[in-house]
């Protein structure tokens, strides 16, 4: 085996030797087996923690948002973004599958600085606590207990959560899963409701309105925020690179070979990790059949959990925005003026006029736990992806353990958030708002290359994307950087 | 004498069986009722929220429990689970109409256009199925794990989970070898 960059050694080594497999300019992956993928499709994998990451803000407020502003039938671009993130899935799991790897390390294969690139851009995009206010406020409704204070003490408690689990995916999967699956019964629930046969369908019919742009938002105003909510529909940001770890510490695929993170106070426990990941025999047709089993797994993952929740939870609340639209007239306006918080209070009222004040209260319930989903996920999935690109390329990074580095991450993050919670501006400094909201929609545009890259280049031919998955990535690529792009030149605002 | 108790005995098996879809059924459909304590509503009220939709998805997430352990249902299957809360999840939703209007005002009566209403319910239904499939899987078979010295049903499902577990719990026995293996070379 070879890559198309480096000749020599492949699979027919000197005997004695080890097989290997060279891929760009790091260490050459050994040659290991595949272990066999799990035998039931019904099994669970990482992908509660896109879907807990992804199921944030722009389900539950930015989308509704768009649909009582211009109509259902705005959300046939929905459909295409969360496609798309699904296939941008499919394409990440491929490269961590098949090598143990996450995609900053196929990155750094490519050429390094692609992957500074994204070490710098998360620590700017994700250090700033803002994503906490909206899940805080909301429990503030319902508990009066001010939002701060809830934000601080929800960070120490994520902080010794991580540092106390002996390892640490496996606590995170499963309370997630729980969170997760009571919010999709509970809003499946609170949908059934308040909402009604029409706001159902045409919520659905709507997302099949393939072509429909209104005039209306083709402005200043309306155009950043359209492209803002595309880009975060579903996982945004990092987001789907970070699911690459996940998937490593799931033991999917070739990430078997690869040790689990530990929490600090067992990282005594963390078996050394390898330099660098593994490659199986693609000429041999029985590792080929494993294959297509992981693929398979991964498949039914991306198109049932990921697709299938993320709609469902979308579905459900814009047929309440819907509702609470039509039983109180202030919330179109409130939500159409852009103040997510009256928005979020105005619907929840309209909910309690229906139907009782229980239902206003279950309604910023659900607020506070999609909230608090986004926060567990967000501050485990930055801090692993620092901790990896930092263990394998930082010099002298590897005197300390794997679990050291990323306890060192979520604490920093940690104490910056209490630190600018209680004295500074949560979202980040008002003046690089815009640079932020610049880079996060830029690393998905950048990503997309990063794919195309890594999976064609990096990877032994026969288990390379076949040429219309390139093609959708490709199609991500122009579609993600060319709407940041257009926005920035034609109205000269970047996403929003 | 022996028959009745043999019964009862079944009938305490398979309630014991139950009680995971019963957990899940009846926590979604309280959900409401719940936060309404917590904001200091009164109790009575929150008690129907609570029971009036709670208590039959309780029920019929039991009964949903008690098809799987006896090998009706496929374990974990989607489809199934749908089908089962496209009937089950719409007559919930009815009968908690029914109840509230009787209980808060002493009238009997539904809504309005019922088969609109169920229509509606039907569709809401395939997000109730998909979300209580997703608690049932995580909770269900650690029960009846719990459960499987006393309690013979709970012992056989368990045992077609633990076949699955073991299969991957042979696959990682053999991926420690493997490392270890590849660390001694």
């Amino acid at each position: 085996m070879e890559t198309s960059k480096t000749p020599a050694a492949g699979p027919k080594a000197v005997a004695g030797e080890e097989r290997v497999w060279r891929a760009g300019r790091l260490d050459p992956m050994p040659i290991r087996t595949l272990p066999e993928p799990p035998p039931s499709v019904h099994l669970l994998g990482p992908t509660v923690f896109l879907v807990a990451l992804g199921v944030g803000m722009g389900e539950s407020y930015m989308w509704p948002r768009l649909v009582l502003v211009f109509g259902p039938e705005i959300r046939w671009l929905f459909l295409i973004g969360v496609t798309l993130q699904a296939v941008v899935m499919l394409e990440m799991a491929r490269y961590a599958m098949a090598t143990g790897e996450s995609i900053f390390t196929g990155a750094a294969r490519v050429f390094k600085p692609i992957m500074w690139f994204f070490f710098v851009t998360a620590i700017l995009v994700y250090i700033w606590p803002g994503h906490l206010s909206a899940g805080a406020a909301a429990f503030e409704q319902i508990t009066g207990i001010p939002w701060v204070v809830t934000a601080c003490v929800a960070l120490v408690l994520v902080g010794i959560l991580f540092s106390l689990a002996r390892v640490i995916y496996n606590l995170l999967e499963n309370v997630l899963a729980l969170l997760i699956g009571l919010l999709v019964v509970g809003t499946a629930v609170i949908a059934s409701m308040v909402g009604s046969w029409g706001d159902l369908t045409t919520t659905i019919t709507g997302m099949f309105n393939i072509g429909y742009f209104p005039s209306g938002a083709m402005n200043a105003e309306w155009f950043p925020i359209v492209v803002g909510a595309i880009a975060f529909a579903g996982p945004s940001g990092m987001q789907q690179m970070w699911y690459t770890l996940h998937l490593r510490d799931s033991g999917a695929g070739m990430g078997s070979h690869i040790p689990k993170l530990r929490g600090l106070r067992h990282a005594g426990e963390e078996e050394e990790m390898p330099n660098r990941g593994f490659m199986f025999d693609t000429e041999n047709t029985e590792e080929m059949r494993k294959w297509k089993g992981w693929r398979r797994w991964v498949t039914f993952d991306a198109l049932l959990l990921f697709w299938g929740v993320t709609m469902l939870v979308t579905i459900s609340f814009t047929v309440l925005a819907q509702s609470a639209a039509r039983a109180n007239p202030d919330v179109k306006t409130l939500i159409e003026g852009g103040d997510r918080s009256a928005a979020l209070a105005a619907m929840s009222d309209a909910f309690a006029a229906a139907g009782g004040s229980v239902l206003g209260t279950a309604f910023f319930g659900f607020i506070a736990l999609i909230g608090l989903n986004a926060t567990l996920g967000l501050f485990d999935s930055f801090s692993r992806g620092q901790a990896d690109m930092t263990y394998f390329f930082v010099k002298g990074a590897k005197r300390f353990k794997m679990s050291h580095l990323y306890a060192f991450f979520l604490w920093a993050v940690i104490i910056f958030g209490i630190l600018i919670l209680n004295f500074g501006p949560a979202d980040g400094p008002e003046a690089v708002l815009d640079i932020l909201a610049f880079l996060s929609t830029f690393a998905m545009g950048a990503y997309c290359v990063v794919l195309l890259l890594v999976n064609n280049k990096m990877l032994p031919k026969p288990i390379r994307p076949k040429w219309w998955t390139n093609g959708i990535i490709g199609f991500g690529a122009v579609f993600y950087l060319g709407m940041l792009f257009f926005s920035l030149f034609a109205f000269g605002v970047v996403v929003d | 004498m022996t028959v009745p108790n043999r019964g009862a005995a079944r009938v305490r098996e398979l309630a014991e069986v139950s009680r995971p879809g019963f957990a899940v059924g009846f926590l979604a459909g309280s959900v409401a009722g719940l936060m309404a304590l917590i904001v200091g509503q009164p109790i009575g009220w929150a008690m129907v929220s609570a029971l009036a939709l709670g208590l039959p998805l309780g029920l019929l997430g039991a009964v949903y429990s008690v098809l799987i352990a006896l090998g009706k249902v496929r374990l974990g299957g989607f489809a199934p689970a749908c089908l089962f809360w496209l009937i089950g999840f719409p007559l919930s939703r009815l009968s908690q109409e029914v109840l509230t209007r009787l209980v808060l005002t002493g009238e009997l009566g539904g809504p309005p256009d019922v088969l609109g209403f169920l229509a509606y319910q039907g569709l809401i239904s395939a997000g109730f199925a998909f979300g209580f499939l997703w608690m049932h899987e995580r909770l269900a078979p650690r029960w009846w794990h719990r459960m499987s010295g006393q309690n013979p049903t709970a012992l056989r499902v368990y045992d077609r989970y633990a076949s699955h577990a073991r299969v991957m719990w042979e696959a990682r026995e053999a991926r420690k070898r493997r490392r270890e293996a590849s660390k001694a070379r």
